[in-house]
Order: structure tokens, then sequence, then C-alpha cells
């Protein structure tokens, strides 16, 4: 199996593992965003939405498990690239003018590492937790704080930022880069990072200016 | 035509192990009709004459094709003009009184060799690993054997116009080379001509690329609104392409 | 001396193929202990060494620019020809043959010309498979166009890049050849001198331009492939570094120089716009199917174009050539427009230039279909002049394009110092007196490709299999008077500036040795080069030190080989007094002032053999015999 070491040891290799744990991240994002949304139909369905979902206890901690592992894969191969690339021109330039670059794209490995401060303590507030609250409860008891619900805004922003570069970044690093379908990919990977970033943020806006919020 | 007079922060090192600084220098009345380089012609005739030793800058054709030129001005590799190259940028997109701030191409795989002249070198060794069809001169069939479609011979063209000035890498945030590498691997990947090698292409060139010291893609797109032939990041796509089922298909390692 | 050209007996068709038979080969096993130098990458050179790598050869390639890839080769546009008759409209390889023969004006030697039409063909086969993107028809096929007058359809093309895309495949097949470990690049050097040992060429000496080390290379063969001359008129369309160092410091070591004064002038460039000026930039002759050429009529009128009401506008070209118009050949364009710039007629802010309107053209079709045919010249001309000549009547000028003179050589590209090779522009063997468009490039890969690679096996058959060691004595002298010259460069300290110096050179060629010469300016000329030199060497100013990467140094050599140089030049204009090519000899003309060719006196090539420091060199005469075309006189009346 040298070869695969080979491989991800390039860097149009690393680019790839980026892409495709990008790919999975993005999936999961979707559902977790499709899971989120019942709760804009009220507590009841939230909370048996998320009842239902625990009833799967073998199937979720093997999903558990591969999206950790997409994280890490992910977190190290940026990590890795990040290092690579400040030491690619080390006397830097007095004037750089940006051209094409993006908000999305020139802010990669912050708004990353700031993902993955949210992502700790996301887990902390929903997952490693022992109390008894319902899923509704506990998101309100979270997210009516302000700063918590602040916090959350912040780095949903960030998230929205990254993928908005990322999923068309991931295409292009795929190989999927067609002049008639271009125009179709950059604005759907914009809409699909403005609506994940939106339906989100939405949550702990409601919780914070909605007083009956899953109430 | 019109005169205008410049400041010009210019970027002097002595050589390759020296460190550098900017040197500023008053450029005297400029005439608009001037392209950037015979600018800098002026100026270097005036330094030979005060006994000062005059700006090292590479050039040679000084029509936009060879590829010698080249340094960031202002921030932008070959000057601020869209698809041209330094030596076909001309003063009058300069206003009286501007800051000229120039500095050599800058990259870890580019040494600065003095003031504004680099080693490029290394974007010969990354085509020495593939970046041809390894045909022996004599015994090649009828230019007519294979029917080339119009729409792939111009796609290939659009690729192989690369003039290898580096500016991709000068203006790539990481210092990559993926716009140079993607061009040569494209006009192959898209030739009949160049399907037999394809697979060991792909993956030795990328290999010599990574070698020599460039940084990695961020799909920044800066390299191609750089680029003087207005070279597509299609081409990195189809050179990701490339790699990836020579790395995954392919039997070569 | 005795010129020995070592044509090949027999039927022209069958001279190539013949010499191919009868010369001697290599063993394939004893290439390897051969070592070739080949100095240049542009299409010759660079064809040059992949091929003779392939074959097994040790070979060393030197260039001037940090990159093989940059040789100026790439800057030529238009297109390469080659006998296909893909268009079926009666070319062959004859036709291709006598159209260059008697495009050169019937001073080329017919065996050459012969084999360089045959290996056209195979040209075309080779860049296809390497990949050279060539312009294709819908159907898949080779797209041709007509170029430079020609009556059939030879010319193939990659856009605009013709040069850049043939240069990219040849410079692939050096770089293949790196990997392989046949070929050792040498970027950055400059020859500086040729070493012969016992009469034969056997090395050379380079200055590395980035540390200024000297160094020397030997081999059992030296190629030069170093390009044309163009530059010595300061204002051309070669690129900066071009110049005649390599081929002239070859001449003085014994290589004749034939036919210095043949040189092509291009008559649509884009003028000059002031002193500061670099270089010319061609432009396609194509823009004269459409546009107009015309000049004021009265001298000195410094009105905007858009004044002058057209009874005031002199049409010379159509005036004067009713049946060709503004289509007379390059030649007569150009001579033309410099008479009425030398008549006060010019126009633009230094007088030298000439309008070219497409006013006319753009009322009869419109600007869309105008537009469509030029519009990437037009944007060209826009970039560079800030004019649109949609607009504004262009402004064009010739320039110096091409040198055909160069090294003498023989059928196997020998010149007359055994062992050493010229091809390409560097050498003077096919062109004769002008140059077909669309038939540099031909020449430079059929000489690389294809003649060298078998021509050179007879040399090195025949020649000692030891390997030659830098140390001998000659090495070292040569080393030693490279040192010299540069020290002295260095320690003149005076007061006048390399392009200073060089400027003036090319203003005294440009207008006593351009493209109309007579015998007073000539030996006005004449007068005044040793002036020039005597000032450049007591005068000059060499900023920097002979240690470190020093461009003024470069230039400063390159412009002391170009005034000597000129000396050349001027007395083989001196010694043609007919008027033939690409230049008019005043006293050579008809009734009707049209240049007159004598065949009777001037049919050869004028061979010069260096006559020593300040001495005057020799012309040796190699006769032109022509028995397969008819010699006919040019009229565009």
């Amino acid at each position: 199996m040298g070869w695969i070491k080979q491989i991800i040891t390039t860097s149009i290799g690393k680019k790839s593992v980026m892409a495709v744990t990008g790919t999975g991240l993005i999936i999961f994002l979707f559902f977790h965003l499709v899971g989120n949304s019942m709760i804009f139909l009220g507590r009841d369905m939230f909370n048996a939405y998320a009842e239902n979902l625990h009833r799967l206890d073998f199937a979720v901690k093997v999903f558990e498990i591969g999206l950790l592992i997409l994280f890490l894969i992910h977190i190290l191969f940026a990590t890795l690239l990040f290092i690579e690339n400040l030491g690619s021109r080390p006397q830097r330039y007095a004037v750089k003018k940006d051209t094409r670059r993006t908000w999305g794209s020139k802010t990669m490995p912050y708004t990353g590492a700031t993902i993955l401060v949210f992502l700790v303590v996301h887990l902390i507030n929903f997952h490693f937790t022992d109390s008894n609250l319902t899923l509704s409860e506990l998101v309100r008891s979270v997210l009516t704080q302000p700063y918590y619900a602040a916090l959350y805004i912040i780095c949903l922003l960030a998230l929205a930022l990254h993928i908005s570069h990322g999923i068309w970044s991931l295409c292009q690093t795929l190989g999927i880069n067609q002049p008639k379908y271009n125009k179709l990919l950059e604005s759907g990977a914009r809409s699909l990072s403005i609506a994940v970033g939106a339906v989100f943020i939405l949550i702990p806006l409601l919780a914070l200016f909605y007083s009956n919020f899953l109430l | 035509m019109k005169l205008i007079n410049l400041i010009v922060k210019v970027w002097r090192q002595e050589n390759e192990t020296s460190s550098g600084s900017f040197q500023t220098l008053k450029s005297g009345p400029i005439s608009t009709d001037m392209s950037f380089l015979e600018m800098l012609d002026v100026l270097n005739e005036k330094l030979a004459k005060v006994g000062k030793e005059p700006i090292a800058f590479d050039h040679d054709c000084r029509e936009g094709i060879c590829g010698m030129c080249g340094a960031v001005v202002n921030g932008h590799a070959h000057g601020p003009e869209n698809e041209t190259t330094l030596c076909q940028l001309h003063m009058r997109h300069f206003n009286d009184g501007d800051t000229l701030v120039i500095e050599p191409f800058r990259a870890r795989a580019f040494k600065v060799v003095k003031d504004l002249v680099v080693d490029r070198s290394a974007l010969d060794s990354i085509i020495a690993e593939g970046g041809y069809v390894s045909v022996n001169t004599g015994g090649a069939p009828d230019g007519n054997a294979v029917p080339i479609p119009q729409d792939t011979a111009e796609q290939a063209l659009d690729a192989s116009a690369c003039i290898g000035c580096g500016a991709c890498v000068a203006a790539c945030p990481n210092a990559s080379a993926m716009l140079f590498v993607g061009a040569k691997v494209s006009q192959y990947a898209l030739l009949p001509q160049g399907q037999p090698e394809s697979a060991r292409r792909a993956l030795d060139m990328v290999r010599k690329m990574d070698e020599s010291g460039f940084g990695n893609c961020g799909n920044e797109r800066e390299c191609e609104a750089a680029c003087p032939k207005g070279i597509s990041i299609r081409n990195i796509a189809r050179l990701n392409r490339e790699f990836i089922k020579a790395a995954i298909i392919s039997y070569e390692k | 001396m005795k010129l020995d050209a070592k044509i090949p007996e027999g039927p022209l068709t069958e001279k190539w193929d013949r010499h191919r038979f009868n010369s001697k080969l290599v063993n394939p096993a004893n290439k390897r202990k051969y070592d070739i130098i080949v100095v240049g990458t542009g299409l010759a050179g660079a064809s040059a060494a992949a091929s003779l790598a392939e074959l097994g050869y040790n070979v060393k390639s030197f260039c001037i620019q940090d990159s093989p890839r940059r040789a100026h080769s790439i800057a030529a546009q238009g297109g390469i020809n080659a006998a296909k008759n893909y268009q079926n409209d009666g070319d062959s390889i004859f036709r291709l043959f006598y159209d260059t023969i008697k495009g050169g004006d019937f001073r080329a030697r017919e065996a050459n010309v012969y084999r360089l039409a045959q290996i056209s063909n195979n040209i075309i086969d080779q860049c296809v498979a390497q990949g050279v993107p060539f312009a294709r028809e819908y159907g898949g096929q080779l797209a041709n166009r007509s170029f430079g007058g020609a009556q059939v359809s030879r010319t193939f093309y990659a856009r605009g890049q013709t040069g850049q895309q043939l240069l990219l495949g040849a410079y692939g097949a050096l770089m293949r050849q790196v990997k392989e470990g046949k070929v050792t690049l040498y970027p950055r050097r400059e020859m500086m001198e040729l070493v012969v040992i016992d009469g034969s060429a056997k090395g050379i000496v380079t200055r590395n331009l980035l540390n200024g080390q000297l160094e020397t290379y030997a081999a059992h063969a030296v190629v030069l492939a170093t390009g044309g001359y163009g530059n010595v008129y300061f204002l051309s369309t070669n690129a900066m570094a071009s110049n005649v160092t390599a081929t002239w410091r070859a001449h003085k070591q014994g290589a004749c120089f034939a036919n210095p004064c043949f040189v092509q002038i291009h008559p649509t460039c884009i003028p000059v716009h002031g002193d500061y000026q670099s270089k010319l930039t061609l432009m396609s002759e194509s823009l004269r199917n459409d546009g107009r050429v015309w000049v004021p009529h009265n001298a000195d009128d410094k009105r905007d174009p858009s004044q002058i009401p057209e009874a005031e506008r002199d049409y010379y070209l159509e005036k004067k050539y009713p049946s060709f118009g503004n289509l007379v050949p390059r030649d007569v364009a150009s001579r033309n427009a410099k008479e009425q710039c030398d008549a006060g007629k010019g126009v633009g802010e230094t007088g030298l230039a000439v309008y070219l309107d497409f006013a006319e053209a753009i009322q009869r079709d419109g600007e869309s279909v105008i537009s469509q045919k030029y519009g990437n010249l037009f944007q060209m001309y826009e970039k560079i002049t800030g004019q649109d000549p949609m607009h504004v009547p262009m402004k064009i000028y010739p320039a110096v394009h091409y040198t055909m003179g160069g090294l003498w050589v023989d059928y196997n590209l020998m010149t007359t110092v055994p062992g050493l090779f010229a091809l390409g522009e560097a050498n003077f063997s096919d062109h004769g007196a002008n140059r077909l468009g669309a038939s540099a490039l031909m020449q430079g890969l059929a000489d690389g490709y294809f003649v060298i690679p078998a021509t050179i096996a007879g040399y090195l058959a025949e020649t000692d299999m030891d390997r030659p060691d830098t140390d001998s004595p000659e090495f070292k002298e040569a080393e030693q008077k490279t040192e010299a010259k540069i020290t002295r460069l260095l320690s003149i300290n005076g007061k006048r500036t390399i392009d200073d110096f060089h400027r003036e050179l090319g203003l005294l060629m440009w207008d006593s040795c351009g493209m109309a010469r007579n015998e007073q300016g000539l030996q006005d000329a004449l007068k005044k080069l040793p002036g020039i030199k005597e000032e450049f060497w007591n005068n000059v100013l060499v900023p920097g030190t002979g240690e470190q990467l020093n461009q003024s140094l470069e230039r400063a050599g390159r412009v002391a080989d170009f005034i000597e140089f000129s000396e050349l030049m001027v007395l083989d204009a001196l010694d043609r007094k007919e008027s033939c090519g690409c230049h008019l000899r005043e006293e050579s003309q008809t009734e009707e002032n049209e240049a007159l060719r004598d065949d009777k006196n001037y049919s050869y090539v004028s061979v010069w053999d260096y006559g020593g420091e300040n001495k005057k060199p020799t012309l040796h005469k190699e006769n032109l015999v022509f028995e397969n075309v008819q010699l006919s006189q040019r009229s565009y009346k």
C-alpha cells in the first residue's frame, strides 16, 4: 500500500483528501440541517425527531465515529497544508493586491479554526452533557444565553464563509470544472452556503428574540 | 504624448545571499508612450551616468511572448493591466506623481539572483519530468494521420499558450505552480499524441513540482488573474483529474 | 582558399538521398564517445541538441536566457511552410523549392533549397507527433493559409503563435534528453570565443552571466545556432539579447561570413515614438490587404490626419504601382515608405511613419467585418500606441526583421572551420537575398531535426575519438583573451553609455546600409565606423564589476562586436553593385526606378575571410549555378 502514502503526500493528494473529507462533512452538514429544521415545526416534532434518531443507537455510534475520523483527517491535512503554505514564500511582498480571492478563500484556515472551536463548544453543550433535559429544553437552556447565542452566530457565519469557498473548491480539486456548468456550480455553491448559514443562524436568533421559542 | 513624473521604489539586492532593501528613485519626466521596461531603461541610463549600478531585470523579446520579464508592480504580477506582460505594460496607465513599488517575483522556489532577476529553473526541471511527448526525430506518421477535432486543438492551444514567466507562482498566495503544470499537462491530456504517457506525466510532474518547493493550490484564482496569456484554472481542474486518474486507476506508481 | 560547397552529384531530386547514402556513419556504440556543443536553443539549436542526443551523442547545450524555452524563435507569428499539398491546389516539393529560390532573388544554392523543400513535410509530421497544437479544420485535418504572396496555401500555423508552439515542441524534446542525461544544459551562458585546435573547432569559452566566471568546454564538434544580427541596427524586431557575438568571434577564428549585407526589412511595424525606444514590434502584413498607405502631399504637414482633406493625401503606392497598389512586396513597400519620410512627408511626432488607413475598408465592409479580420492586430496596436485604428489611421514604418547573411556553410552545414557547424538564421544557406514569409521556422527545424544529425556523422567518423582537453594551451589562450577584453571594457570608465554608441551605430547603418544603398553613403559609413570603434574603446561607460551579474557588461561586449561587424556589412554592400532581394542599390535601377539585378556579374555568394585586426577581409566568391530554374526579373507595375 506504499502507493497510497506516495499519493496522499503529494500536494494534489493532500488537496484531494481535503476535498473528499470536505464532501463527507458537507453531506453531514446537509442532513444535520434537515434534522435541525424540525425545530421550526415545533417542540414536539423536534423532540420526537431526536428520540427517533437515538433509537438507532448502534448506527448513530458508527456514524459518529466515521464523522470524527472525517473531521480529524480534514483538520490534520488542513494544518499540514497551512504550515507548508506558510513556508512557500519566505520573503513576503511589501505590497500585494488581491484580484480574484474571495473572503471565503482568503480566510479558509481561520474560519476552519473557528469551526473547530465551535465544534468543541457545540459538543460540550449538546453531546457530552448528562442533563436529563429534553433536546428542546437543552437548546433553550443554551441558546437563550446571549453570550452563547452570539458565539453560535459568529461561528455559524464562519461556517457559511468556509463552505462558500469549500463547496466550489472541492469540485475544482476533484477536477469538476466545465464551462457549461461552471456558472451553475458557482451559484449553487453560493446559494447552498447562504442557505446553510441562514437556517442554522435562525435558530440562535429565534432563541434570543422569540421568547416562546420551543415552548 | 504626455510626460509624467513618478517615484519608483525598487527592490535592490546584490546577490542571492545578501539581504535586499528598497531604493527610492525619482523617475524624472517619463513619456506615457514608453513601455514599463523602457522606463526602467531610462532610469538605468541615469544611474549609469552618475556611476551607480543599474537595476538588473530580465527581459528579452519585449513583445510579450518569451516570458523572460516580470516583476510585481504595486502588488500585481506584471502590473495592473489584464493579460499583459511587464514589457507590454505602457506608462499611460500611470498618473503623474504615482509611486511605483517594484519587487521581484517571490517564492521559495524562485531565488532572487539580483535586484529583480529571479531563478526560475525549477519550472524547467518540472518540464524535464514529462512536459513532452516521448517521440524521437524521424518516423512520425503523416500529420493528418490522426484527426484532431478543431475544438480540442484550440483548447490545447489555450493551454500551451503558457510562456513560462512564473507570474502564476508570483501571484499565488501559496506560491503554487499548479497553473504552469496544469497548462502543460492539459495540452497533452487533450491531444491524442499525449495519451500513452498521460499517467506517468501527471505523477512525475506533480512530484517534481512538490519537491521544488512550490506551495499547495488553494483554488484562490489569483494565478489566472495574473496570467499574461489568460490561461484558465480549468487547466488546474484537468490536472487534478489527470493526477487522480493516474494515481487511482493506472498501473503507474 | 578554395571553397567547396560539397554539393552532391546527381539530379536535384536525388542529391540528398545519395548524399546520406555516401556519407560515413558513426557506429551506434561509438556515438556516446563523442561530445557535441550546441550554442543556442532556438528552433535550430533546440531541435539539433535534442535530435543529436536521441542518436546517442553527448550534447552540451548553451543559451543566453535563463531557460532554453525563451530563444527568439518564440516570437515568430505567422507560420511554417511545407509542401504537403493538403489543399490539392497544385503545390509540390518542386514548387516550394522554386518559390524559395525565386523569392530569394536567385542568390541561394539550388541543392540546399531543394533539400529544405523535401524536408519541410517531415517537419510537420514530426511536430504533430510531438503534440504541437496546429490549427485544424472542423473535420480534424490540419488547416493551411496562404502567406507572403504565395499562390498556394501551404502555411501551417497555430494562431499567431506558431514560433512559440514549435519552439516549445523542440524545447520539450530537449528537456526529455536532459532528463535522460544525454544533454547537459548551460543556461545564462554567453559564448565568448571559439577554440580551434590544429585547424578544427574543439570547444568554446563562455561567460557565466550569473557570476561572471569564464568557463571552457571541449567537444568533438561545435554547432552554432545563435540566430541573426539584426540588432546591429539598434532598433529591430529582434529580441534584446539577439547578437552577432558568437558568429563574429567564430568568424575571427576562421569561419568565413557569407552575404552579410543581406538584411530583410519588414514594412508594417509599429513606428518609433521616441529616442528611448528599445525595440520595434512587427504587425502582420495582412493589414495591407485592406489598409491604404498614404502621406500628406506637402512636406512638414503637421495637421491631424482627420484635418487633411482627401485631395491633399498622397496614396503613393497606389499611384506608383497601379496593378499591385498597397500589396507590393515587402522590400518595395519598405523602400517607398522610407523615401517619403526622407522627403519630409513622414507623419507622427518623429516624422518616421506613414499612415495605413482603414477608413475606406470600414466604410465598405463595416466595422464588424474589419474587426473580425484584424481585431487582434488592432488590439495589439492599441496596447502599444494607445490609439484605436478603427478611428485613427494606423502609423507604420519598416523595421529590420531577419538577416539572410550568416556564416558560410557547405551542403553539410559545416563552416570553413572543420568541426564548426552553423544552423538556422546563423548560416546563410537557404534564403538567398530575401526570405519568404513562414520559411524561417522551416529552415531552423530542417537544419536541426533532419540535416545536422545526418551530416555531422560524416565529420565525426573521420575525427579522432579522443576527448579534447580544456587544459590545452589553446583553451587557456582563448580564456585569457576573453578575460583581457572584459577587463579592458570595465576599465575604460568613459562618459558615454553603451546604448548611446549602439544608437549611433544603428542610425548610421540604417541610413547607409539599410534598404537602399549607394556608393557614396557606404563609403561615408566606412570612413565613420573606425571613429565609432575608436571612441567606443576609449569613452564607453560600463558600470559594475565582472564578477557578478552585469547586464551592462554583456551589452558592451555585444555592441563592440556589432561595431566591428558593421564594417564587414558595409564592405559587402559596397561590393554588390546590383539591386537584389531585399535591397536597392541606387546605381542599379531600371528606367522606372525599380530594382535591377545583375546576374552576369553578381550571381555569387560573397564569402568573407577575416583578415586580422584592422586589416581588410578577403572576398571569396562561390558561384551560383542554376540548372533547374530559369532566372527571371521581378515586376510589380
